[in-house]
């Protein structure tokens, strides 16, 4: 028990360091990233997740209306239904969800492609011709990852909270503007820097382990499944740890002032 | 279905019970250890804003934890751990031809590979989600009196329970349960040509298990409310 605890710690730690040096290494060599492949990880990686996207933030939506109701049954409190709802889309399950979407989607298609680069000893041929696979390959990916999950997750928060509205009409007959009323009044910018804040963070972290873990691959097949499924989970753990750390930090920073 | 011998399909259901439930075990009860964290001071801000007090609003949001969240964490957590690895692990095995093998001893990859997981699956999937509910509970409860300094206990109050939110969860655990490595499987077979093949499939069975998990949840959840129960 306690050496599967140190064995984890020690991972953790080595994943840790390992993604320091991959993200300085990647940071040193932007000015030399070119703009075509950085336009096409991006809509690779971001744009043609938007369709995913979207369904979450749909069923997220919905899934808000179908709890708070009850507030609405228990407190009668409809005039807060917009308040609570929205309020948990911007700090915890907008966040969360548009992460784990991340790590399964873009996450686990940058590792799957630099898995098989790598496991097919590509990424060796261009060091090779003096090429660097960093400021070729990874860096453009790792950007694109980052830039889209601060762009998905402006689309994830409108679309969450538009389907909260429809969903709080149809369903509760809670009027729209009693809704955007509850909105103006409770919920600040505060609310919405924290929620994008949240979910830069997790960009940043299926970026850098869903590289690292694709970089890492050795050795056909087996190997590129084996850093797609890696990369998803180590994405996934990352998450969940972040979003523990960042609400305990940004709580009491941006926490509604009372 | 070809009829598989008994004592093979048992030695696989319990490898598999093995990745699923036991390996699975540690992301998911740290991942909702500190998803009851999170929850839980969520809840303080919300409670301060209107009712005043965490004690007044904690058991609307224990039955939540029981009823939506507990289950549909655990099963994206399971999906995102065991949906990756066993559609990682079937597609290469397809694309390096040993299901052609199978299939040439005139076995059914179906029934071989298949059918054992979506039983460890449906065995599993309920079994985590119960330890996954339980650490958040716990820890909820624990940041509520060392962090929060409220009654944390007041938190774990089941005023609100009734037989239907257990048998909401249920219905959703088990069919993610089973949802998950038949996607993953339904994804990874067809694999073929190589390295990028892999990667490919491990991909989509990761978004289709994460998406399947959300839909099933809803729908679950909106079934029972058009049922009235």
């Amino acid at each position: 028990m306690i050496g599967a605890l140190g064995r984890w710690a020690l991972l953790g730690v080595r994943w840790m360091g390992a993604g320091a040096v991959l993200s300085a290494r990647v940071i040193a060599r932007l000015p030399q990233v070119r703009a075509r492949e950085l336009v096409r990880s991006s809509a690779r990686l971001g744009a043609d997740s938007v369709p995913l996207v979207l369904v979450a933030a749909v069923v997220s939506g919905m899934m808000m209306v179908l709890q708070t109701q009850l507030y609405v049954e228990r407190y009668g409190a409809r005039a807060f239904l917009g308040w609570a709802a929205s309020f948990a889309v911007l700090w915890e399950f907008g966040p969360l969800l548009l992460g784990l979407m991340m790590a399964a989607r873009a996450g686990a298609q940058n590792a799957a492609e630099l898995a098989a680069l790598s496991a097919s000893g590509h990424l060796e041929g261009l060091e090779g011709v003096a090429l660097d696979p960093i400021a070729l390959l990874v860096a453009p990916r790792m950007t694109a990852l980052l830039a889209a999950s601060a762009a998905l997750s402006a689309l994830f928060f409108t679309v969450a909270i538009a389907f909260e509205i429809a969903a709080s009409a149809l369903a509760l007959h809670i009027h729209p503007n009693v809704f955007l009323g509850s909105l103006r009044e409770l919920l600040g910018p505060r609310d919405l820097l924290a929620g994008t804040i949240k979910t830069t963070a997790f960009g940043s972290a299926v970026a850098v382990i869903s590289s690292l873990s694709g970089l890492r691959a050795r050795g056909g097949a087996r190997a590129v499944g084996e850093a797609t499924a890696r990369s998803v989970q180590g994405a996934a753990a990352a998450i969940f740890g972040l979003d523990f750390a960042l609400t305990q930090i940004l709580t009491p920073l941006l926490g509604s002032p009372r | 279905m070809r009829r598989v011998p008994p004592r093979l399909f048992l030695r696989e259901l319990w490898l598999q019970l093995d990745q699923i439930a036991v390996r699975s075990a540690p992301l998911v009860i740290s991942g909702m250890a500190f998803f009851g964290t999170v929850l839980i001071t969520i809840a303080n801000v919300q409670a301060r804003k209107f009712t005043g007090n965490l004690v007044v609003l904690g058991p609307a949001y224990f039955e939540l934890l029981l009823r939506e969240f507990g289950p549909v964490t655990s099963a994206l957590l399971v999906a995102a751990r065991y949906g990756s690895s066993s559609a990682a692990e079937i597609s290469s095995m397809s694309v390096t031809e040993q299901l052609d093998a199978i299939r040439m001893c005139a076995g059914d990859p179906a029934s071989d590979v298949v059918a054992p997981r979506v039983l460890a699956g449906a065995i599993g999937v309920p079994a985590l989600c119960i330890l996954g509910t339980a650490a958040a509970g716990l820890s909820a409860v624990f940041t509520a009196l060392l962090v929060l300094h409220v009654d944390g206990w007041a938190f774990l109050d089941p005023r609100y329970l009734d037989a239907s939110d257990f048998l909401s969860a249920g219905a959703k655990v088990l069919l993610c349960g089973l949802y998950i490595p038949l996607v993953a499987a339904v994804h990874a077979l067809p694999a073929q040509g190589g390295s990028a093949a892999v990667g490919r499939a491990t991909t989509r069975a990761v978004v289709a298990a994460c998406l399947g998990c959300l839909v099933i949840d809803v729908l679950v959840g909106l079934a029972f409310r058009v049922l009235g129960l």
